[in-house]
């Protein structure tokens, strides 16, 4: 076995080594290491419905609280008593230092590691452990990984970075304006009421831990696909103690998995698992416009949920997406479009067996002149909201598949399907290389026919919705 | 894995076959989208974010690529003419053979050119490239023109409309590498 081994390896070096990694005339670089980062602080004032809630985790579904794949405790424990009223005036602040490592051989091959620490990666804190919580300006790695890559055989990056449909090669989305419109600093001064904080961009789909494939660009192609195992980052399994849980990255199924379709809002548990992502991207110029498009696919499995009685049950449909989109840009100007069509929740999310499938169609224009950019973008999207299906543990054997229909003819129930729109104007202005005074109105809308998405006040309020305007600046160095 | 996953993956496969046998070009790193807030910044307003921040180690190449060099210019700030303009230049005064070209102080001085249809004259070109901004009036060419006169070369008109006319060309060679750039 070690012969052959050996022999298919020498052979694969001779012909790698001489096809592939050819030397070519190059100047080898020394490594360099080189900190940047950026601040930005806006002001927000800020309108949204159901702003004052009673539950800290009761909408939207498919959203656990941290607690609900622990054996031996159900359901969230801060359900009550949570009841505030919030005001609408903000400042929001954050930063990031990103330490950045490029080198360079004498064979062409570039090599170099990514590690951004940001200070936004605590949304918030509640209170279920005390002490336990760590403060919002915490700052805790967001993307970490290293690469190499090779005129000839393009890149291979390793770590924690977004997939090839997750931000590198998609096209279409067009937010280079303000602080990204409807998919941009917003969300900093919306509460999660009705899930309208929550965007599905490309960004938002995470950086699990993963391996990324890059091609160089033929004929303007150029193509990428990437695999993660599970939905985790970080150095160790995840398991605090040694009773295996749900926060293992390589739990393939867990007491309580129905609760995390989506990441849930503290720890990072996702039922995700074997996610793939495949793109293929065309870039070029047609009488001096400059044109990028990109179809895409984004595939994952999901863990099972583990019943009382031990049965493992298949509660989740994978990740099955489609995506497709495409921009153009001349004198000045950039026109995108992007649809994205599949099995995915208004978050990423897996949907629950039973649920729709979801829509989304994203447009967007922005023009540049001298140190003034600005745009809109605009989204829409039909999604599976408070999920139809629901699975309630068993004592005797599998889950046990419920239906949206309520018990009480009017009362609150999920059997719709839920509309997003949103809209967005922003500009910026260019103070200087790096820095921007930054303008923007946004606003985003969910609706979900017959579901109350505001139970604090009476009767069912299916809509929510909410207006912010942003000023601020930012700066990048 | 779902059933969708399996001929994508076979597909993949092809391509990095293909990829090994062809050769592309290499696409670099800020030619992929980002999520990182740091970088998005920087591409949105117009810094280059493989030279922004400060090198802690090793030699900061894009500062001695753009700045220039050593002893008095070390660190001198970057490149003070536009990339785009000073790329559209040097192309479209390629056909003539070069003597100078300054890309610090945005002078491109071309030596004398006779073209073959026009052999009892010759051409020479100066181009200044003004200012870090893409603009219309961020190029200026001269042409000057000789005629042989018995043998020798003495100075001549050229048309002020041939200036004009190469400023375009310059300008819509610019305006072409820029799109290219844009659709990234």
């Amino acid at each position: 076995m070690r012969k052959i081994l050996l022999g298919t390896t020498a052979v694969v070096s001779a012909v790698v080594g001489s096809a592939v990694m050819a030397p070519q005339a190059s100047a080898q670089e020394a490594p360099t290491v080189r900190i940047g980062g950026f601040f930005r602080a806006y002001y927000g004032y800020t309108q949204q419905s159901s702003r004052n809630s009673v539950t800290s985790t009761g909408l939207p579904q498919n959203v656990g609280g941290g607690t609900e794949s622990i054996p031996g405790i159900g359901t969230s424990t801060t359900s009550t008593n949570n009841i505030a009223r919030l005001g609408k005036h903000d400042i929001s602040t954050d930063a990031g230092i990103d330490v950045i490592v490029s080198g360079k051989l004498a064979n062409g091959l570039t090599y170099g590691a990514q590690i951004s620490l940001n200070s936004s990666g605590l949304e918030g804190r509640q209170l279920v452990q005390g002490r336990a919580s760590a403060g919002k300006t915490t700052v805790a790695v967001d993307e970490m990984y290293a690469y190499i890559a090779h005129p000839r055989f393009g890149q291979v990056r390793f770590g924690d970075e977004d997939g090839v449909m997750g931000g590198l090669m998609n096209s279409g989305w067009v937010q280079g304006f303000g602080t990204g419109g409807v998919h941009g600093s917003w969300e900093s001064f919306v509460t999660r009421q009705a899930g309208g904080r929550t965007t599905t961009a490309p960004g938002g789909l995470g950086d699990a831990s993963k391996i990324i494939y890059m091609s160089p660009q033929f004929f303007g192609f150029d193509f990428g696909a990437s695999f993660a195992p599970n939905a985790n980052v970080g150095e160790d399994t995840g398991c605090p103690n040694n009773a295996s849980s749900g926060y293992c990255d390589t739990a393939y199924a867990f007491s309580g998995a129905r609760n995390f379709g989506i990441y849930a809002a503290g720890p990072e548990q996702n039922v995700k698992r074997n996610e793939v992502q495949a793109a293929l991207r065309w870039r070029g110029n047609l009488a001096g416009v400059g044109l990028a498009a990109t179809v895409g696919y984004i595939g994952a499995g999901a863990a099972r949920d583990i019943s009382t009685a031990g049965a493992q049950s298949r509660v989740f449909n994978g990740l099955n997406i489609w995506q497709v989109g495409a921009q153009a840009s001349a004198y000045g100007f950039t026109v995108g479009a992007n649809y994205t069509f599949g099995d995915y929740n208004f978050f990423w999310g897996s949907t629950m067996r039973g649920d729709r499938q979801a829509e989304q169609l994203t447009v967007g224009a922005q023009y540049t002149v001298g140190p003034f950019t600005i745009g809109s973008n605009f989204v829409t999207g039909l999604f599976e909201g408070g999920s139809r299906s629901s699975f309630t543990d068993s004592t005797t054997g599998p889950l046990v598949q419920g239906t949206c229909r309520p018990t009480v003819a009017g009362a609150s129930n999920s059997c719709a399907g839920m509309r997003r729109w949103g809209v967005a104007v922003g500009g910026n202005y260019r103070l200087a290389p790096g820095m921007d005074l930054i303008a923007e109105w946004v606003h985003y809308s969910v609706r979900e026919q017959g579901r109350d998405l505001d139970p604090n006040r009476p009767g069912v309020q299916s809509r929510a919705f909410s207006d912010v305007f942003i000023l601020g600046t930012r700066i990048a160095f | 894995m779902t059933h969708a996953s399996r001929p994508i993956l076979a597909l993949g496969l092809a391509l990095v076959v293909l990829a090994a046998c062809q050769s592309g070009r290499q696409v670099r790193n800020d030619e992929y989208g980002t999520d990182n807030a740091r970088e998005l910044a920087l591409r949105q307003t117009g810094a280059n974010p493989t030279s922004s921040g400060i090198v802690v180690f090793g030699v900061d190449r894009s500062r001695e690529a753009q700045g220039g060099g050593t002893g008095a210019n070390a660190g001198g700030g970057g490149m003070t003419v536009n990339a785009y303009l000073w790329r559209a230049t040097l192309d479209t005064l390629s056909f003539m053979p070069l003597a100078s070209a300054d890309p610090f102080g945005g002078v491109i001085i071309t030596d004398w050119y006779s073209p073959p249809q026009a052999e009892g004259e010759r051409f020479k070109a100066t181009a200044y490239v003004i200012g870090r901004q893409l603009r219309s009036d961020g190029v200026r060419v001269q042409v000057f023109r000789q005629v042989n006169r018995n043998g020798a070369w003495v100075d001549a008109a050229a048309s002020t409309a041939t200036n004009s006319e190469m400023e375009d060309r310059v300008l819509a060679r610019a305006r072409e590498l820029r799109s290219q750039s844009a659709g990234r």
